[in-house]
């Protein structure tokens, strides 16, 4: 795998976003599942729509990108795509950024659209919008990397019903962990889906811990992002490395 | 590059799937040398290991044991030379069955150097009538000559194709094997699996007969057959046969009588006059010389090793 021909990468990607397209259940879920959250906003008091802008950030990295890929992947692995693809020229890490951008753009979309639909239901513009847009990039490689090691263990399509579990639970955990006691919080905290909406109450509100109270100032929100993004970077390192280890491109007998 | 080079070859090649008691040696030891310019047939019958020697070749799967070199470069290490100047077609391969044919090609020749035009392609293979159809409501003839337009996309100098014409119907076949032969005119190597005798006479150069991971018959399809006896057969009469047949042998098959022979001429003459003498009618009689299906049955039904 070396490096990347950008022509060919997007060229593969058009068609794949092209099948997306043509997939009424896979749009509904890439597209209506994460912008949902948004209709919190409406009933939520003006200024404190953080949980509703993390969920909708949670719900992106999940839908279009986690089991939108996942799912494409195992697709393509089991009607032999993927296979005959790979008698051709195009490397491994094309046909995988191939497969991943339409979902990752999706995702994308969905958080350029939640910042004016933010503003517009009276939420406060983004703090430091480097940090969001920084925590978006992360999570979008860190469910990728997700999706392609779960395919690894997906026997075909209708598992990933099944397979997609543990990390749609671990991505949601982050949003509970109010809900938990301190003792757990300790540990729910240092799961993805915690340092992500850490990021949007910090990055976005400048809320300082724990509160709901801006009081970090634009300088303060980088040190604020810090160590949830050092969390988010070392999930995304691990589920890097779980998924180059376990790659396997011909369907599972 | 020198045609009397080989453009294709493979030494010692064994591949093994799975580990300890329930591995299994698929490949045992082939080597194989394709000249450039030509088209060579591996035969063999399903499971004979035809398509684990191919996948080899095409660098989807290392080798357990031995080398494989396709335009002297390795499959595996240096996949992205490799890829650039061969082509391939998968026993069984897919497409997404949401794009149309034409689609389906843009796509592919996007990931191709120097890709021909799509409309070109569709032509080749008869399926512009198909362009705007989706692949899922394609025959399966239908998809395998669109595999074919694909394999082809980029003029390779070497083509692979796993069973190019299973599941199509004699007029397609007739055409995808103009379609071979045209590629070898054009300078091309080509090594392909069959099971189809026929195929293997009317198109190659070269065959090598498989059976159980291992090569058993190299040569031409004359060389082939010729090194195999003729036979004789028919109703075993009454009357015992003359010992000093001029004959390999003589084997008994239900109430048939089969001679093997090396010299059928000779053999039947001395036959028939013995025959004529006794007043022996040899009903059913039959006589034939070896053909690549003979020595091929020979070889499936373990009567060669």
């Amino acid at each position: 795998m070396t490096a990347l021909s950008l022509a060919r990468t997007t060229g593969l990607a058009r068609y794949n976003a092209l099948l997306l397209s043509r997939n009424k259940m896979a749009m509904l879920y890439g597209v209506v599942l994460p912008l949902a959250p948004l209709a919190l906003l409406l009933s939520t008091p003006e200024g404190s729509g953080a949980a509703a802008i993390a969920t909708t950030l949670t719900m992106a990295a999940l839908f279009p990108v986690y089991y939108n890929v996942l799912s494409q992947f195992v697709n393509r692995r089991d009607e032999l795509v993927l296979k005959r693809l790979r008698t051709g020229e195009t490397s491994d890490a094309e046909l995988l950024v191939s497969i991943a951008l339409p979902g990752v753009a999706l995702a994308l979309a969905v958080m350029l659209v939640t910042v004016p639909v933010a503003v517009a239901l009276g939420e406060p513009a983004p703090l430091n919008p480097m940090v969001y847009t920084v925590t978006g990039l992360v999570t979008m490689v860190l469910f990728t990397a997700f999706a392609f090691w779960t395919a690894a263990w997906t026997r075909n399509a209708e598992a990933a019903q099944l397979t997609s579990g543990p990390i749609i639970l671990l991505a949601v955990l982050g949003q509970m962990s109010v809900a938990f006691p301190e003792r757990v919080q300790r540990w729910v905290d240092l799961t993805p889906g915690a340092a992500m909406a850490d990021l949007i109450r910090t990055g976005w509100f400048g809320f300082g811990e724990p509160g709901t109270e801006r009081t970090l100032d634009f300088a303060d929100t980088w040190a604020a992002a810090a160590q949830p993004l050092v969390v988010l970077v070392a999930w995304t390192a691990l589920a890097i490395w779980l998924a180059a280890r376990s790659m396997h491109w011909e369907p599972r007998t | 590059m020198t045609t009397d080079t080989a453009a294709i070859s493979v030494r010692g090649l064994r591949r093994r799937y799975g580990a300890g008691d329930d591995a299994f040696e698929a490949v045992r030891g082939v080597d194989l040398a394709v000249p450039a310019g030509t088209i060579s047939a591996l035969l063999g019958t399903n499971g004979a290991g035809k398509t684990s020697t191919l996948e080899v070749i095409e660098g989807l799967h290392r080798p357990s044991r031995g080398s494989v070199r396709v335009l002297g470069l390795d499959p595996v290490a240096d996949r992205r030379a490799v890829r650039r100047r061969t082509g391939v077609l998968l026993q069984q391969s897919g497409f997404p069955g949401d794009l149309t044919v034409a689609e389906t090609l843009q796509m592919w020749a996007g990931t191709v150097t120097g890709a021909r035009p799509v409309a070109e392609s569709l032509v080749r293979v008869r399926m512009d009538h198909r362009a705007d159809t989706r692949v899922r409501s394609l025959s399966g003839g239908e998809q395998r000559r669109l595999d074919l337009a694909c394999a082809l996309t980029g003029d390779p100098d070497v083509v692979l194709l796993d069973e190019p014409t299973t599941g199509l119907d004699p007029e397609s076949r007739r055409d995808v094997w103009n379609l071979i032969r045209g590629l070898r005119g054009r300078g091309a190597t080509v090594l392909l699996t069959t099971h189809y005798l026929e195929e293997a006479e009317a198109l190659a150069d070269r065959v090598d007969i498989m059976h159980e991971g291992r090569i058993v018959r190299s040569g031409t399809p004359a060389e082939i057959s010729g090194d195999h006896p003729s036979t004789i057969r028919f109703e075993t009469p009454v009357e015992a046969l003359p010992d000093r047949l001029p004959a390999r042998g003589v084997a008994a098959d239900g109430g048939h009588t089969v001679i093997e022979t090396d010299d059928l001429q000779h053999t039947l003459t001395a036959l028939l006059g013995w025959a004529e003498r006794h007043d022996v009618r040899l009903a059913d009689l039959e006589a034939r010389t070896a053909t690549l299906e003979s020595v091929f049955l020979d070889i499936a039904e373990g009567a060669l090793r």
